[in-house]
């Protein structure tokens, strides 16, 4: 583990970096993107402070509303997770493995490195630029693609990314899991093209060539823990919510490829059945509206069943002329939720179906 | 001077960009929609808009109108491939003359949220539109490019199959408000012919 990284210079350009940097957390901290429950940060930040150790007080991690897999670290100590990072992950390790990885980024000066590779070419003015024009949390999406570290940085980290995960206790064998997850959500696309898939891939080697190298590191250290319960505990408040922003990204091929895997996984979950069935009936050709139907039922069994639920199915219900389901479950619905902003237009179909 | 104004940076960012006035009275729009205006509007022409004409009272990205007519089964109701520049897959949200109302604002939440944008549904609701039994929305959006927050209204309606809808957004703080007034009248004066 290297030394803690010391500030530079403002007058050297790794400093102009920093300060730049710090601008950026400075939106950051203040955007309305930026996931502000106290218990949630510390959690995350937790893990990372088991993994950073004595580089922990110069690590800043946010959550940020997004459903997207991504996470990445800017050269400061600033370092953004997704939430559609946390959605994706089945467990601590996993997100250690990605969160390890971003701190290899930092210790090893990735970004310093890429920005002396960027200014050395015709494209510097560009990169400064385009720092201009977005807001904090667009910015930095700019910048993940901005900073896309070579083959060898990528695997550098990786390598430190699996130092720190087993130093901390966890089960190394995670990491490559985290991205064969991802390739199958992503091999679900139409029209599957492997490294223009999404803002992570567009920086970094195929999952498909991660996964086998994080494999091989974890073969060389074998066991450690992956604290499936805690991460579940700790998600659980929020699960409801990612799931939702799931459904309506309108990549209904790959939400399904991803919701039938936690499916799988946590067969127990009701809401994992309710946001497919919500994926199904939103995409709406073919026997979708079957499964769907299927889905909501099956989250219905499984108990603890989303209020949305009862909607879904009362709207299924209604587009079949099965008027005595569609009331029995908009009347659920509306007992489940009467806030609901749509509950007046909820009421109307009950008017119109009768008593 | 403000479509001036608005007419220079367009032009500034997108050398094909134009801004025409929209005069008061009954306008049409498309084949089978028409709205009648208490006072002008100016519309963007640009390649990458549409299927929707967009108008603007404060200028672009302040304040946009959204007037969709006859957006026809399975036609996607955005035009431009927002995303692939970035990595990301291009999102295509179209319409099906099945859809119900919860469906259709979700479809316009899905086309409002593809850049990273976050939408919080406010209400939903059944309201005349277009001389039938249509539906109306509020919501809130934070812009993701600059963190703005927007307050939205939207109307719709589907007529023998194809889609109808009015969406209005502006800055919550004095824009919404100061042309709120406006757009729920052009939004009652909705007609749609053969409804």
């Amino acid at each position: 583990m290297p030394a803690r990284l010391t500030r530079p210079e403002l007058s050297t350009d790794e400093g102009g970096l920093w300060s730049l940097m710090d601008r950026q957390e400075t939106q950051l901290r203040r955007s309305p993107f930026a996931v502000r429950d106290p218990q949630l940060n510390e959690y995350v930040q937790g893990i990372t402070c088991r993994l950073a150790r004595e580089h922990c007080a110069d690590i800043r991690v946010y959550v940020v509303h997004t459903p997207l897999f991504n996470a990445n670290m800017a050269p400061n100590g600033m370092m953004q997770v997704w939430t559609g990072l946390m959605l994706r992950v089945e467990n601590e390790a996993q997100l250690a493995a990605v969160l390890g990885h971003e701190i290899g980024h930092y210790l090893a000066r990735h970004s310093v490195e890429r920005m002396r590779d960027v200014k050395s070419r015709a494209a510097f003015g560009q990169f400064m630029g385009l720092f201009g024009v977005a807001g904090a949390v667009g910015q930095l999406a700019v910048i993940a693609s901005l900073f896309a570290y070579s083959r060898d940085q990528e695997r550098e980290a990786d390598a430190i990314g699996a130092t720190l995960m087993q130093q901390a206790g966890y089960d190394t064998a995670e990491a490559s899991k985290v991205w064969g997850n991802l390739l199958l959500e992503i091999q679900a696309r139409p029209g599957y093209d492997e490294g223009r898939s999404s803002p992570m891939f567009a920086t970094h080697p195929s999952p498909t060539e991660r996964q086998e190298t994080l494999k091989l590191l974890a073969e060389l250290n074998p066991g450690g823990r992956t604290d499936e319960q805690t991460w579940q505990a700790k998600t659980a408040p929020f699960m409801l919510n990612w799931l939702k922003d799931e459904t309506k990204r309108g990549q209904h091929e790959e939400s399904v490829a991803l919701l039938t895997r936690m499916i799988g996984h946590a067969p127990e979950r009701a809401e994992f059945r309710f946001a497919r069935g919500e994926v199904y009936r939103l995409r709406g050709s073919g026997s979708d509206a079957d499964a769907a139907l299927a889905d909501y039922q099956s989250a219905v069994k499984a108990g603890n069943a989303p209020a949305e639920t009862y909607r879904g199915l009362g709207i299924v219900y209604r587009q079949r002329s099965d008027a005595a389901a569609a009331r029995e479950n908009f009347q659920r619905y509306l007992e489940a939720a009467p806030q609901a902003p749509d509950s007046a237009m909820i009421k109307s179909y009950l008017e119109e179906l009768g008593p | 001077m403000k479509i001036i104004v608005v007419v220079a940076l367009l032009l500034a960012l997108a050398g094909c960009v134009s801004v025409t006035k929209v005069d008061s009275g009954d306008r049409p729009v498309g084949d089978r929609l028409t709205v009648n205006l208490d006072g002008p509007w100016n519309q963007i022409n640009a390649p990458n808009l549409g299927p929707a004409q967009t108008w603007t009272m404060e200028g672009l990205p302040v304040d946009q109108l959204l007037l969709y007519s006859g957006i026809k089964n399975e036609q996607a109701i955005h035009a431009e491939r927002v995303g692939a520049a970035s990595g990301a897959t291009p999102k295509v949200f179209a319409f099906r003359s099945t859809m119900q109302p919860d469906e259709i604002v979700t479809l316009f939440e899905g086309m409002l949220t593809r850049d990273g944008s976050r939408f919080e549904l406010v209400k939903l609701e059944p309201a005349p539109f277009g001389g039938g039994k249509g539906f109306r929305f509020d919501y809130t959006l934070t812009r993701k490019i600059d963190n703005v927050q927007l307050t939205g209204l939207g109307y719709g309606i589907v007529s023998k199959g194809e889609l109808f809808a009015i969406l209005y957004q502006a800055p919550k703080l004095a824009f919404f408000a100061r042309q709120s007034a406006r757009v729920e009248q052009l939004c009652r004066s909705a007609r749609v012919k053969n409804i």
